[in-house]
């Protein structure tokens, strides 16, 4: 279980979050939805322990997070795997290099345990016959399949999505969310979508937050959004585009 | 009104001196924390040949060809100003002490600084934006021990050898002009050089390989990692680095010299 209490978060002068509280339970998918620039990524980086709120308290299993040093974070991360929206994938590695460098990085697997669990990414991203090509020689929808792989290496029980369908063609689109809820569906894995499509969020998540002007406006199952009467909500309820 | 403009303007002079400061920190931090992480060499040895070749044998291409261009200019003017005072025959010593001391070393470190600095900034910089960096440190990986420490080691290792390469062919095309140019034997030039060279010239101008090392991997890289604001951000950042590692590399230069011209 991941948890934010009472998050606020400056840059510079700017106020990205203010007194945000977000629960994310295991073996469930909650998306944070939001207008782009208003700080969504900003929670997933915060969950991660990649940056430190200027006040508030960040708990991953019930340990706070929020004091520890970048060596005792490592474990931590390793519970969550987490897909970056540019993907984030290095440039000038193979996809199968790509899947199997954190591996080889962190734990002390054997060759032959590190080539089993690439070859198991390679084919649940259905990418067999493109291991030894690099990422700029796939389409974007296999791209992000090679990311959701990367990050299922360490068999993480939660998954942060940054923006999964942005930039993709409806049918990529259709496919990572398919790929994504059958992660819940196979594994019982928990997973946190950041994301500004609310098509995205009524397709696979089973509760969702919503974020405006650094603030939760909205907490609660996906089904109940429709009641809300807070007129950001309305207004992207009926089909306005999500700007501030 | 002017008491106004002069609260605003000391209170940007403060802001900027805060920010200046924090900058600073960081950039201690980021350099402890780099140099904390050399015993995990082993570990990154790959990472460290890739580097060495860059900053290497890559970089002797630029080096030579700066070196031999200072070499026969140096080889030329001085030799018409010494021609003179009838005191030629110096032109191998005074070429000498200049090149191993001064100008070999310095020159390689702003051909480097160029080179080496700006792919260092350009590289980690597009990392940094495109997220990579992140992704490092989200699935457990420290970023400065995989993408600075072997640069730095590769650095401090390779500046070396440059130096003695650009010092020897600097001299050698000095002399290959102090003979076709001045009509001076080649063996009035080099028995100007060796017999007179004294421990201080070496130790000036090889102490000065790895602090330019250290000064251009770690500014340039700081500045790669602190990229922010997309593709100009990383423009904006590399110019930087390779401008303040060219600034320090000049200062440490003439400090360098100083201080062990003064002590040997």
């Amino acid at each position: 279980m991941i948890e934010l209490r009472n998050v606020s978060l400056k840059y510079g002068d700017r106020e990205i979050l203010k007194n945000v509280s977000v629960t994310v339970r295991d073996n469930t998918i909650k998306a944070i939805l939001g207008p782009s620039g208003v700080g969504k990524s900003t929670i997933l980086k915060l969950m991660l322990g990649l940056i430190k709120p200027n006040s508030g308290k960040v708990f991953v299993d019930a340990t706070d997070i929020t004091p520890l040093k970048e060596t005792e974070l490592y474990p931590i991360r390793r519970k969550m795997g987490i897909v970056f929206q540019g993907n984030a994938l290095f440039d000038s590695m193979t996809i199968s290099q790509n899947l199997s460098f954190f591996l080889r990085e962190n734990l002390r697997l054997p060759e032959s345990e590190i080539e089993k669990r690439v070859v198991e990414q390679i084919q649940f991203a259905g990418l067999e016959g493109y291991e030894d090509q690099l990422p700029e020689n796939l389409s974007g929808g296999m791209r992000k399949r090679v990311a959701i792989g990367r990050a299922l290496i360490f068999n993480p029980r939660m998954i942060l999505f940054d923006e999964p369908t942005a930039g993709l063609d409806p049918v990529s689109s259709k496919k990572i969310l398919n790929l994504i809820d059958s992660l819940k569906q196979k594994s019982g894995l928990g997973a946190v979508i950041v994301t500004h499509i609310i098509d995205d969020v009524f397709a696979i998540a089973d509760c969702v937050a919503v974020l405006y002007k650094g603030e939760i406006i909205f907490d609660d199952v996906t089904e109940k959004l429709h009641e809300s009467q807070h007129p950001f909500i309305r207004s992207i309820l009926s089909d306005k585009i999500l700007e501030l | 009104m002017p008491t106004t403009l002069a609260r605003s303007l000391s209170s940007q002079a403060a802001l900027q001196l805060k920010e200046f400061l924090l900058t600073m920190q960081e950039f201690f931090l980021f350099s402890l924390r780099a140099f904390a992480t050399i015993p995990k060499i082993k570990r990154y040895w790959r990472d460290f040949l890739d580097q060495a070749t860059i900053c290497g044998t890559e970089s002797i291409p630029i080096v030579l060809v700066s070196s031999i261009s200072i070499g026969s200019l140096l080889a030329i003017e001085v030799g018409n100003l010494l021609e003179d005072f009838g005191a030629k025959t110096m032109l191998g010593r005074s070429t000498s002490i200049t090149v191993i001391r001064e100008l070999g070393p310095l020159l390689m470190g702003l051909m480097l600084s160029a080179r080496f600095g700006s792919r260092n900034g350009a590289e980690l910089g597009a990392m940094q934006i495109s997220e990579q960096i992140d992704a490092l440190r989200a699935f457990g990986t420290d970023p400065i021990a995989k993408l600075v420490m072997p640069r730095l080691v590769a650095a401090l290792v390779m500046f070396v050898p440059l130096t003695a390469l650009a010092d020897f062919a600097g001299l050698q095309s000095a002399a290959i002009l102090a003979e076709h140019y001045h009509r001076l034997d080649p063996g009035i030039f080099w028995n100007a050089v060796y017999p007179r060279m004294i421990p201080k010239d070496f130790v000036v101008g090889f102490l000065k390989a790895p602090v330019f090392a250290i000064i251009i991997t770690l500014v340039s890289s700081f500045n790669g990692f602190a990229a922010r604001g997309g593709t100009a951000g990383v423009g904006r950042s590399t110019i930087k680095g390779i401008v303040v590692s060219s600034g320090l590399v000049l200062i440490a230069n003439f400090y360098v010299s100083k201080i062990v011209l003064e002590n040997m």
